[in-house]
């Protein structure tokens, strides 16, 4: 074994960034007294980390620690993306944070090592890397879901993801080592050469670990039938946390199904087609139908997720760079649409996660009705924004990969979603208000909005804008 | 040639007005700078009608920049004469909604006059539109002002008309979706042109492709039997938000057919020419009966556009060169005169609250310009000879007996009944005792709302008299559309 070498640190800079900023704000928590200097440095951090990808990258793509990680052009893109969602993140959570007395130096300091599991696992080579950057995610998410120690309902959402959660690890892990069992390999390109060099194609217990990989995945992006845990995290959770594990653990599992999926498991292509296919199709379905009895807006963005899950996965049916590139361009403009929803529900405080609360907002507040407005539109995947962008890419790769039926059934499915967004959009617009006009927005909430908005705007003006950057692993 | 790009100007301006209209946020102003723009886009837009070479088939005034280079999709616009009289309605029809909505919109005028002009922008861009991905973008962009006029600034219903219309167009639309992108993944473009001229797609994804964009098309039509959102929306949308509907939104589809079907996909056109030719005659005529026992006078008119957008159809399906040309024509002369009879039906609502027929009745004692005006536009519209809508239905009934002679019977059925509606209705309110009702009301228009009228009554005797105007336009395109293989 090579000792770490400064050429290997250097591949881990940006997650070094995050770690260090995260262990820096432990240290000094008892002696925090405003919210603003964590969330200073935690935004810092995050954009130090994403600028330092790119500056890596720029000196070259490499691998460390003998190909266990690396930080390549799909490992950048994730990366950004994640930092983006930090950042958005902590802005929305700036309210939430002074009146509900969450702990400021735990709470950022957990944030940051969330987003930073989130980019090892765009960045593993090795089924164990993948494995470790996945339960760092997950175990700083169960602590944020249950941070409000007061609040039963936090506690039993915790509790709940937990067993879930960690059901879900015991299978990924399992996969794995099956995997490991039949090739010989935990890493990416050796499985893969194993593979195809031994003829281990149609190995039934490779099937299995395969099938038990992709799904421990599924868990995290919580494709149906592997969703349960996600409306309770959601609704439990305070709505920054549950936005920040819709957009950032939903972007961190794509990126490592997508990263499996062509770099290891590539020659299995037969095999992951169908049981992305199966998720994709229940995902959509599913997500698409319960979202309409929703009345909590925390739950209606949870089932919302879950089927954007499917419909992100589309992409990858295809087994093909441009499928991969089609579920990176969906990825993207999704973090940004569902960061701006959760963000209008936090500036609305209460009143924002209950539906019946955006009775009227258009006559109240008519910038806010507007950015949810085209939230809204995104969500149901209607142009000019980027939610329509990212369905044409995917739906796209799927017609292209010759599955016209399940093309069908996603675009049948977005209008019946499109039901429960233009609920909203009713209440808002076309209704009385019931309760007094909110609060002005804190500037930090106005500033996320508008840079959701932005995106999700220009996403769809220009849906070619992502091109260069969505390189397939 | 022109010094600036006049499509992209001409489409783009309405949406700036908007834009301004929402920064400056003064309710005050907000009729004036939408009345500014919506006059400027004609005033920018001039160049298409001064410049126009009638005898090229070509597309022109052609911009394309790059847009989406990975997927060879370019932003391009282009306008041939098949979508240039449509880009004339549509300039004038926003014209005439703000002069409609001058003293009507009380509430929320800001983001009413914005709404608006967002519509503008997503018609033009329709119908300049050079490729699939572009039309399909304005296609959907026009369904979230139209579903916010009718549920915001609409009548009592306005909530579930509103959703209806929603939700059936979009249901329409992702089919097509689905359509653009097996169509895109077949043959590597989306250019009209570029598509029309490689119409080699195997028959059996031609007759998929076809119903994809027929749902679409149809729903926007609307085509029985999928117009049932269209009377609840024609009913409950504000007088400018019914003028748009019935003026362009339903023209929308019978384009598509023109600019997709017929010239893309002509092996399936050919397979479904029967069905399609049947479902026209039953609108028509079907249409025409239900319209005649309406009893609320601006759901009679809503009614009415089913029949008469079956001509349309009927008229493209015929494939002549009658035919089409009659139907374009009858889509403009559709558009003026539903137009026209929201917008007196509008006018008349303000002063007395009502839609129910039963409670007018002798208008033509207190209001004679109201009535005259009305009169010409029921007669216009009733197909009477030396005013439009005759020379339209003629081509199409004309070619109708051509193609089956039973279709023929049905057409002249159709107008028969749409004689009797149009008269009828206009005998209860207008002819008479007056209604003791309407005692006391100032119906007659006041100067603005004449002035708002006056164009689409000159356009009505004009294009009666002289309707080689538009049809001069359509002459070589239609010629080129159906040479391309798709006609009997």
């Amino acid at each position: 074994m090579n000792s770490a070498t400064m050429s290997d640190v250097i591949v881990l800079a940006p997650e070094l960034i995050l770690v260090g900023m995260s262990l820096a704000l432990i240290l000094t928590a008892r002696r925090m007294r405003s919210t603003s200097a964590a969330a200073v440095g935690t935004i810092v951090a995050a954009l130090t980390a994403a600028l330092a990808s790119g500056w890596v990258l720029s000196l070259g793509s490499r691998t460390a620690f003998s190909g266990m990680i690396t930080l390549d052009e799909y490992a950048l893109f994730f990366n950004v993306l994640i930092a983006a969602t930090l950042a958005i993140v902590v802005m929305l959570s700036v309210k939430s944070l002074d009146t509900e007395q969450i702990p400021r130096g735990e709470y950022h300091a957990l944030l940051l090592l969330g987003a930073t599991g989130m980019m090892l696992a765009g960045s593993a080579l090795d089924l164990l890397t993948l494995y470790l950057g996945l339960e760092l995610m997950t175990l700083t998410a169960y602590i944020l879901v249950g941070i409000r120690v007061e609040r039963p309902a936090s506690n039993e959402a915790a509790i709940k993801y937990f067993l879930q959660g960690s059901f879900a690890s015991a299978l990924l892990l399992f996969g794995i080592s099956l995997t490991y069992g039949v090739t010989g390999f935990t890493d990416f390109a050796s499985i893969a050469a194993a593979i195809s060099g031994q003829g281990l194609e149609s190995n039934p217990l490779l099937l299995v670990g395969v099938g038990l990989v992709v799904v421990g995945l599924a868990f995290k992006i919580a494709a149906v039938p592997f969703h349960a845990w996600a409306p309770d995290a959601y609704e439990g959770a305070s709505a920054p946390v549950a936005a920040f594990l819709a957009a950032g653990s939903k972007a961190a599992g794509l990126a490592a199904l997508g990263r499996v999926s062509m770099a290891a498991f590539g020659s299995e292509s037969q095999l992951l087609a169908l049981i992305l296919m199966g998720l994709a199709a229940l995902s959509i379905l599913g997500g698409s139908i319960l979202l309409l009895s929703q009345t909590n807006m925390k739950r209606l963005l949870a089932y919302s997720s879950i089927a954007h899950a499917g419909y992100a996965l589309l992409g990858l049916i295809a087994g093909t760079p441009e499928g991969t590139s089609a579920t990176m361009t969906y990825a993207f403009f999704y973090v940004f649409m569902t960061l701006g929803t959760f963000g209008v529900i936090i500036a609305l405080g209460s009143r924002g996660e209950n539906l019946e609360g955006y009775r009227g907002l258009a006559a109240q507040r008519p910038g806010a009705a507007f950015v949810m407005l085209l939230f809204l539109l995104a969500l149901t995947g209607i142009p000019p924004t980027a939610g329509f962008a990212a369905k044409f890419y995917v739906i796209l790769a799927a017609v292209g990969a010759g599955y016209t039926g399940l093309a069908v059934l996603a675009v049948a499915c977005s209008v019946i979603s499109a039901f429960i967004y233009m609920r909203v959009a009713v209440l808002m617009y076309m209704t009385e208000p019931e309760e007094p006009a909110p609060a002005a927005f804190p500037t930090a909430v106005s500033a996320a909005l508008a840079v959701a908005a932005l995106v999700t705007l220009i996403g769809g003006i220009s849906p070619g804008s992502l091109a260069p950057w969505v390189v397939s692993p | 040639m022109t010094a600036y790009p006049v499509l992209t100007v001409t489409t783009f301006l309405p949406l700036v007005a908007a834009t301004l209209i929402l920064l400056l946020g003064s309710e005050r102003f907000a009729r004036w700078i939408a009345l500014g723009g919506t006059l400027a886009t004609l005033a920018v837009a001039a160049p298409l009608f001064l410049y126009f070479d009638k005898t090229s088939s070509a597309l022109q005034f052609v911009e394309s920049r790059e847009w989406i280079p990975a997927l060879n999709i370019d932003y391009s616009m282009g306008v041939d004469g098949i979508s240039l009289p449509f880009i004339f309605l549509a300039v004038l029809l926003s014209i005439l909604c703000v002069g409609v909505s001058w003293a009507a919109v009380g509430t929320r005028t800001r983001e009413f006059y914005a709404v608006l002009l967002v519509a503008e922008t997503a018609m033009i861009g329709l119908f300049a539109a050079s490729n699939l991905f572009l039309f399909f973008i304005f296609w959907e962009l026009i369904v979230v002002p139209v579903f916010l006029l009718i549920g915001v600034w609409g009548g009592p219903e306005r909530v579930y008309a509103s959703v209806k219309f929603l939700m059936f167009t979009l249901a329409g639309s992702v089919v097509m979706l689905v359509g653009i992108i097996a169509l895109y993944d077949a043959s590597g473009t989306l250019d009209f042109a570029e598509l029309a001229a490689g119409a080699s797609i195997e028959p059996g994804r031609q007759t998929w492709l076809f119903v994809a964009f027929l749902a679409a098309f149809a729903v926007k039509v609307p085509m029985f039997p999928v117009h049932t959102w269209l009377p609840n929306a024609h009913t409950e949308a504000p007088t400018a938000g019914s003028v748009i509907l019935a003026g362009i939104l339903l023209k929308m589809g019978a384009y598509g057919f023109l600019r997709v079907s017929l010239p893309i996909l002509p092996g399936a056109v050919q397979l479904f020419l029967k069905p399609m030719l049947i479902i026209s005659a039953v609108a028509i005529v079907w249409g025409a009966y239900v319209t005649l026992v309406q009893t609320d006078v601006k759901r009679l008119i809503a009614f009415s556009s089913v029949s008469h957008m079956g001509f349309v159809t009927l008229g493209i399906f015929t494939l002549s060169q009658r035919g089409v040309e009659g139907a374009i024509l009858q889509m403009i002369n559709h558009g003026i005169l539903s137009a026209a009879l929201f917008l007196m039906v509008g006018m008349i609502y303000e002063r007395t609250h009502t839609r129910e027929i039963k409670d007018y009745g002798g208008v033509a004692r207190v209001a004679p310009v109201y009535s005259t005006l009305l009169a010409l536009f029921c007669l216009a519209a009733a197909g009477f000879p030396g005013l439009n809508s005759f020379v339209g239905e003629f081509l199409i009934i004309g070619s109708a007996f051509g193609t089956e002679f039973w279709l023929g019977v049905m057409a002249v059925w159709g107008v028969a009944l749409g004689t009797a509606y149009l008269i009828w209705l206009y005998y209860r309110m207008i002819m008479g005792e007056i209604n003791p009702g309407l005692a006391g009301l100032a119906i007659e228009l006041n100067a603005r709302e004449v002035a708002t009228l006056a164009p689409l009554a000159v356009l009505a005797i004009v294009l009666g008299l002289y309707p080689e105007w538009v049809l001069s336009y359509l002459h070589v395109p239609v010629a080129e559309l159906l040479g391309s293989g798709v006609s009997p």
